[in-house]
């Protein structure tokens, strides 16, 4: 291992630094660039020293060859020569990070003759395994789509395969999971196969290996089985992104590589000591389980017999694996989202054609028994179907809990504490955006949880706690709306800290009195977050006014309790679904506007005395002390209104965040449950309205965006009249 | 339109050959090409939309659906007219920029017929002096004596004009 001091290895990366950024100017059939590269690698090289090993002084001078052939090519780049420099560069990169780590060097590349193919790029760490990584090579042009379909299922397996991993740590010996994991991989490895992608191919294949050995319990799943699975995973992972990146175009299509050489050699020696520790006593037990697992024509023997030949028995058993998993799992299928609206919006329609026969004059005055029953029995369907429909975009929150898992295990193993996630009703579902949205700000305050609630196992022995932290997350209903709670036993906030800090930052007065519950929330307030409130409140005021802002943005709440030493408990109670909202119809000359309920503090009809103005422009309410500005909504909507007289009409007073004013329309109609549907493109800049609602009677009423409302104070109003 | 010249589109003539649906606006005869139109409804109930040009005359309820509703007349600057019995929404698919695909209603005084129309009955719309904006305009077609004025509908309810107008 090569000495090289710390100081000269930073001035090293960044001249390696600056080749790389001079290597973007290289284009091929130009000299751009050549002469600071080959000024910069000069100076490279008068870092070399005697002690340096082998591999480094040797990627050097193949580097110096490149050069030296385009200046032989009259000081031009050609494209094969900048895709070599460019892999060159990242050797030299990993080569520096290797060296900090104190690892071993990766192999340099080798650059012959002018190649026909491209150098591939290193998209991870090279190793010092033999046998050369070999690229990923598609044929987007042939199998494009297969890939794409390749791909959107590999997501599904990697997660299955993460899961198993996790209930794999809690019972080493359970087959079912063993199972699922073997099937995941042996999918991979069937997929990759088809296609050709043999990396992921040969991987895939290692992997499935161990698990069969563990299926047939020859091999014993042990800490470093597990690890070797969860890297396993990680790396398909890579391959799988990547292989997306380039699809969509985000990346140019090329070869690339991902080291698997590795973790094939740690797959190696797991399978090579594995039968002395065969006969190890803790798998002898849960044999027959496989064996029932099976349908009738499958081979039995194959599973309880020491290894069999391989090759026989494996298809079928995956196969036989496939279908119990089939049979014993709900079905379901994947559906456009664009047929699903369009699904949802038609059954909408439904219901309010099927009320606007009902309840048509004529209709009602039929006094057919027959007739009657017939149309009730109509609509008991249309509701029925219109429930139907809007629970198809319901899904559990099962997928989103699941991640949390992973990362309670990493962020725990990585701040030194034991900490169990315990998960309560996955069962429960939100709508899908909710879940898709919902999944960041948990992510943040899970970690929160963990990183600093919950105490090091030596901190909480002394509190008299169980030195395992226990992270509760549950889900659950609760008077129409969904609700997500976190839990942690750990130490709780620290009131005076937060009152201290929000002091400090100018949040709030000094000697303010405030309730548990007020001085908690003061975590949320935007500008609490300091760099310095990091370390001093045990980080739980990093970028929570952005968590606060996303659940806002969902019409969602959150709220804090906690004691000293026993806890938090975060709340956070979310609609049941995103494409619903509750709506308070208002009237303004002849045109119906909806407010969303949720912004809506109160309505009234002000007397004279809540009245004044100021400038005789700026027009005010005074609601019980509190000040409010008046809006006009005729006059920012520029429609005739019934009455311009506030003391004639109705006042909404609306809230957005800390703001509030006072909305004048001519009278209130009712409140209704609406589905929201996007006015479109055209009226995207309109910023004053929020969205549409197809009304009972079949017209569209317009949703008014209270929060431009609110921030309307800046724009002066009758301009817009 | 207040500059004195005007760009005809010479180079859109010969794509201008195919099938048109014609419909009246007052005296005056328009063509749309037929593969844009969805579907043509009776006038029906439409929600005003506040702080929007006034040719866009709000939004109606497709089955479901909220779309935009033009008013052609008020577009193109011809007196207001009463609606009719014949009066109706040509519901049309239009690119909006990115790419988006949306359906609109334009609101006509009636529809007429759908004509072939072949490319050699096409002129490249001429140079009215400033008068008239052109540049939503594919050419004009002589049709058994009378002269239609093909439309680029995309063109007419682009998004970017709508915003443009919009705007603060």
């Amino acid at each position: 291992m090569a000495k090289i001091p710390s100081s000269s290895l930073e001035k090293l990366k960044e001249l390696t630094n600056s080749i790389s950024l001079e290597l973007v100017f290289a284009e091929a059939g130009k000299d751009a660039g050549l002469l600071p590269l080959n000024n910069l690698f000069g100076q490279l090289e008068e870092h070399v020293a005697a002690d340096w090993p082998e591999a480094l002084t040797s990627g050097f001078g193949s580097f110096r060859a490149l050069i030296d052939r385009v200046f032989e090519n009259g000081g031009n780049f050609d494209a094969t020569t900048i895709t070599q420099l460019n892999g060159w560069v990242q050797w030299l990169v990993r080569c520096w990070d290797n060296l900090g780590l104190q690892q071993a060097l990766p192999a340099h590349p080798q650059f012959g003759a002018p190649a026909s193919t491209p150098a591939p790029v290193m998209l991870a760490a090279p190793t010092s395994v033999d046998l050369p990584e070999e690229p990923l090579v598609m044929n987007i042009e042939s199998d494009g789509d297969l890939i794409r379909e390749f791909t959107n299922e590999s997501h599904e397996h990697l997660q299955n395969v993460e899961l198993g991993i996790l209930r794999m740590e809690e019972n080493p010996n359970d087959k079912d999971t063993i199972n699922s994991m073997f099937r995941a991989f042996h999918t991979f490895k069937g997929g990759s196969g088809f296609l050709n992608l043999k990396p992921i191919n040969q991987l895939a294949h290692e992997l499935e290996s161990l698990l069969d050995l563990a299926r047939k319990d020859v091999l014993v799943i042990d800490a470093e089985v597990i690890n070797v699975i969860l890297t396993g995973g990680d790396i398909l992972a890579q391959f799988v992104t990547e292989i997306e990146l380039q699809l969509v175009g985000t990346k140019p299509l090329q070869p690339f590589v991902v080291a698997t050489r590795p973790l094939i050699a740690r797959v190696h020696a797991i399978m090579n000591r594995g039968p002395s520790k065969a006969a190890a006593p803790v798998v002898a037990a849960p044999v027959p389980v496989n064996v029932v697992q099976m349908p009738p024509p499958a081979p039995t023997p194959v599973a309880a017999a020491t290894p069999a030949p391989v090759s026989a028995g494996k298809p079928s058993q995956a196969q036989a694996g496939d279908a119990a998993a089939g049979g014993a799992g709900a079905t379901s299928i994947k559906v456009d989202t664009v047929k699903l609206d369009s699904l949802i919006d038609l059954v909408g329609e439904m219901v309010i054609a099927q009320s606007l026969v009902s309840q048509h004059p004529d209709i009602k005055s039929i006094q057919n028994q027959q007739f009657i029953r017939n149309l009730s029995q109509l609509v008991r369907i249309t509701n029925e179907l219109q429930k139907t429909a809007m629970s198809l975009r319901m899904v559990p929150v099962r997928g989103t809990f699941q991640k949390m898992q992973r990362l309670v295990r990493d962020v725990a193993v990585k701040s030194g504490k034991q900490v169990e996630l315990v998960t309560v009703g996955e069962e429960t579902e939100l709508d899908r955006t909710i879940t898709e949205e919902i999944s960041d700000p948990l992510v943040h305050m899970i970690r929160n949880s963990v990183d600093h609630g919950i105490e090091k196992p030596d901190d909480r022995i002394k509190k008299g706690k169980a030195p395992v932290g226990k992270v509760t997350l549950s889900a659950f209903h609760q008077g129409g709306s969904i609700v997500i709670q976190i839990q942690d036993d750990g130490a709780g906030l620290n009131k005076e800290r937060i009152l201290r800090k929000a002091v400090e930052n100018g949040i709030i007065q000094p000697g303010q009195q405030l309730e548990d519950k007020d001085i908690f929330a003061l975590i949320f307030a935007a500008g609490f977050s300091t760099a310095e409130v990091v370390t001093d409140l045990s980080g739980r005021g990093v970028g929570m006014d952005v968590v606060r802002r996303n659940i806002e943005k969902l019409r969602g709440k959150i709220e804090i309790q906690s004691t000293p030493d026993k806890g938090s408990i975060f709340t956070i109670s979310l609609p049941l679904t995103l494409a619903i909202i509750d709506g308070m119809i208002v009237g303004v000359g002849h045109h119906r506007y909806i407010i969303p309920t949720l912004s809506v503090r109160e309505s009234f009809r002000p007397t004279p005395e809540m009245l004044s103005t100021v400038q005789q422009r700026g027009e005010i309410v005074n609601v019980r002390g509190r000040i409010s500005p008046l809006v006009r909504l005729h006059e920012v909507f520029g429609v005739q209104p019934q009455s311009t007289d506030p003391t004639q009409s109705i006042v909404i007073v609306i809230e957005s965040g800390n703001d509030h004013r006072c909305l004048m329309v001519d009278h209130l109609i009712g409140k209704q449950e609406v589905v929201i549907k996007s006015l479109g493109e055209t009226f995207k800049a309109n910023k004053a309205l929020a969205g549409a609602a197809i009304l009972g009677d079949g017209r569209v009423g317009l949703i008014v965006d209270v929060d431009s409302l609110v921030k309307l104070k800046a724009a002066p109003i009758q301009k817009a009249a | 339109m207040s500059t004195a010249t005007i760009e005809t589109r010479p180079g859109t003539t010969p794509s201008a050959s195919g099938k048109y649906l014609t419909f009246v606006l007052g005296r005056e005869s328009y063509g749309i090409p037929v593969l844009r139109i969805r579907e043509i409804i009776r006038m029906t109930d439409i929600t005003a939309v506040p702080r929007m040009p006034d040719y866009v005359k709000g939004v109606i309820n497709l089955r479901g659906k909220v779309i935009p509703v033009v008013d052609l007349r008020i577009k193109f600057g011809l007196d207001k007219a009463e609606t009719t019995e014949r009066t109706c929404i040509v519901v049309v698919q239009v690119s909006l920029h990115a790419g988006n695909k949306g359906l609109m209603g334009l609101i006509v005084d009636a529809v007429e017929e759908v004509i072939n129309i072949a490319s050699s009955d096409v002129e490249a719309t001429p140079d009215f002096g400033g008068k008239v904006e052109t540049q939503y305009m594919i050419g004009m077609a002589k049709v058994r004596g009378t002269v239609k004025t093909l439309l680029d509908i995309d063109q007419i309810v682009a998004a970017e004009t709508v915003v443009k107008i919009v705007a603060p």
